[in-house]
């Protein structure tokens, strides 16, 4: 190893434990006004306060669901758990969720606010497509309407749920009290629509609608699925309204 | 410096007076009214902000650019790190250049982890011979890969190396003149360096190439007493103004602009304190003439 590469090595491993790496100290000019240690230690804190600001940037409902000191706790085992492999702060709190799992099992609920606000976070600045228009739609022929497929939108995603984080999360964007915990089964569909990104829950049939139609099923198979709990008019009806709405909320890009 | 004379002329006219772009400012800048009476003449964006799929980061900077020059700024080249360059980041960099046809692109003369690992800051290199030699052979490989010459700003630093053997300012020249790349100098963080290192700011300035130097960088900082921390959260105080003057009458007309990272204030604000750039380098060229 050159005496640069030992130097950066010795350099980093002091800000990630200053009382491991404290022979690293004696390479750094030890001055009478400030001294080697204080000056390192300024590294050392600027390293943990950026990372920490960047989680509470990606996380901010969990943030005030753990309330400031848990989620500082939070935030500085993370850094020493999962130290940053990124050029881009962006992605820094991608284990978070692995995070807590380890961590705070006794809260679920933390859990998943974190896969939550994650997942908002991907759908912000996810690739960028081209929306399927109800003019687009309008210029299908009557005969390829039963083997019409759809391509999402590259934010879409789909998430699972076990607990009312959603209404959690509303009432924390809102500074009200959140509330308690609950279990409750809402799978939560997440998107970008106008820049900003979207969220709502899912009533079962819908989540099953969307879920084969994402898979590549056709407009026709839809609509007989839904024949399952209708009549074939009230199917057809459905599955029209549910994909004027998906189009609506620009779920929908050219093919 | 008796054949400055001779020196052949690398750097772009300049650009006039800038800003770095700031989320907070996206609506103001392109609020038609607003900006064609908008005394900013170019933005500098965070290269890595934009480095992202899609979505409304990139959405504000096609818009933006159609209006305003645009240099890019980067945090995590890490020219001086012992790891190997990160092809994925020149990757991405690249084609956010391709995208937005920048002015220039720039980024630190610092180092930012090593193992994989990035500790998201800009840490300070020891000035040796070993040091310059490894980041030059790294700078032409991203000027060759990026097909420009890059611009390397001066950190600010609260620590130096006992194995140093040259000061900064002889360090930047022996860079910037063997990778054959600009300089980004940064204003704010030779006096924060300087009184944190007790060099006089000043002969930094008088040390570094003159034709080399295409862009000035002007924040605020943080002072504790015994040393100052680059918070970028503040107006840029007098000390700082006055070297700017210093600085303009040494390199002539050069891109200048102010950074404010934190405590952002109404673009109305940072437009203010631009004028107060845009009166001292009138001056200082001024009484150069
Ligand atoms: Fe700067």
């Amino acid at each position: 190893m050159s005496q640069l590469a030992k130097l950066q090595s010795d350099f980093q491993a002091y800000l990630m434990d200053d009382v491991k790496g404290a022979a690293f100290k004696a390479h750094m000019i030890d001055d009478e006004k400030v001294g080697a240690k204080k000056r390192l230690g300024i590294y050392v804190d600027a390293y943990r306060l950026r990372i920490i600001e960047a989680l509470a940037t990606t996380y901010p409902k969990l943030k005030a669901l753990l309330g400031d000191d848990l989620f500082e706790i939070t935030a500085r085992a993370y850094i020493k758990q999962f130290p940053s492999k990124y050029r881009n702060m962006r992605w820094v709190g991608d284990k978070m969720q692995t995070h807590l799992e380890q961590t705070l099992s006794q809260h679920p609920i933390a859990v998943e606010m974190a896969a939550f606000e994650w997942a908002l976070g991907l759908a912000f600045d996810a690739e960028d497509a081209p929306n399927f228009t109800l003019q687009d739609l309008a210029a299908i022929l009557p005969e390829d309407w039963a083997n019409l497929t759809f391509r999402f939108h590259p934010s879409y995603h789909l998430l699972p749920l076990q607990h009312n984080v959603v209404q959690i999360w509303n009432a924390l964007d809102k500074e009200e009290i959140p509330p308690n915990a609950l279990q409750t089964n809402a799978p939560c569909l997440i998107w970008r629509m106008d820049l900003n990104a979207h969220f709502r829950s899912l009533d079962t049939t819908e989540y099953a609608a969307l879920q084969s139609i994402v898979e590549g099923a056709s407009f026709g198979t839809l609509c007989e699925q839904l024949q399952e709990n209708a009549s074939e008019e009230d199917a057809t009806i459905q599955a029209a309204q549910y994909l004027s709405g998906w189009l609506n909320d620009g779920l929908i890009t050219k093919a | 410096m008796s054949n400055t004379q001779q020196l052949p002329h690398l750097t772009s006219p300049s650009l006039g007076f800038g800003l770095g772009l700031r989320t907070e400012h996206y609506h103001p800048i392109l609020n038609s009214k607003f900006s064609e009476s908008l005394k900013v003449d170019w933005f500098e964006v965070l290269s890595e902000n934009y480095m992202v799929p899609g979505g409304k980061p990139l959405y504000f900077l096609d818009k933006i650019r159609e209006n305003y020059p645009v240099v890019m700024h980067g945090v995590s080249l890490s020219i001086g790190s012992t790891t190997p360059l990160d092809a994925d980041y020149l990757r991405d960099l690249r084609k956010l250049a391709d995208r937005i046809q920048p002015a220039w692109i720039s980024d630190h003369l610092c180092w930012t982890g090593v193992h994989g690992q990035n500790m998201h800051d800009l840490l300070p290199l020891p000035y040796t011979e070993e040091t310059a030699k490894h980041v030059v052979e790294r700078v032409g490989i991203v000027q060759d890969y990026l097909g420009r010459r890059i611009l390397l700003e001066n950190v600010s630093s609260y620590a130096s190396y006992i194995d140093s053997t040259m000061t900064e300012w002889e360090f930047i020249t022996e860079v910037a003149e063997q990778a054959d790349c600009l300089l980004l100098l940064d204003v704010n963080n030779i006096y924060v360096s300087g009184y944190n290192h007790q060099f006089d700011a000043k002969v930094f300035i008088d040390g570094v190439p003159k034709n080399r130097v295409q862009q000035i960088h002007l924040a605020g900082h943080h002072n504790h007493g015994d040393y100052i921390i680059d918070t970028h959260d503040a107006p840029v105080i007098d000390p700082v103004w006055d070297l700017y003057e210093y600085a303009i009458s040494r390199f002539g007309a050069v891109s200048t602009m102010i950074e404010r990272d934190d405590h952002i204030p109404e673009l109305a604000v940072l437009v203010e304190e631009l004028q107060i750039a845009r009166d001292i380098a009138a001056k200082s060229l001024e009484v150069a003439a």
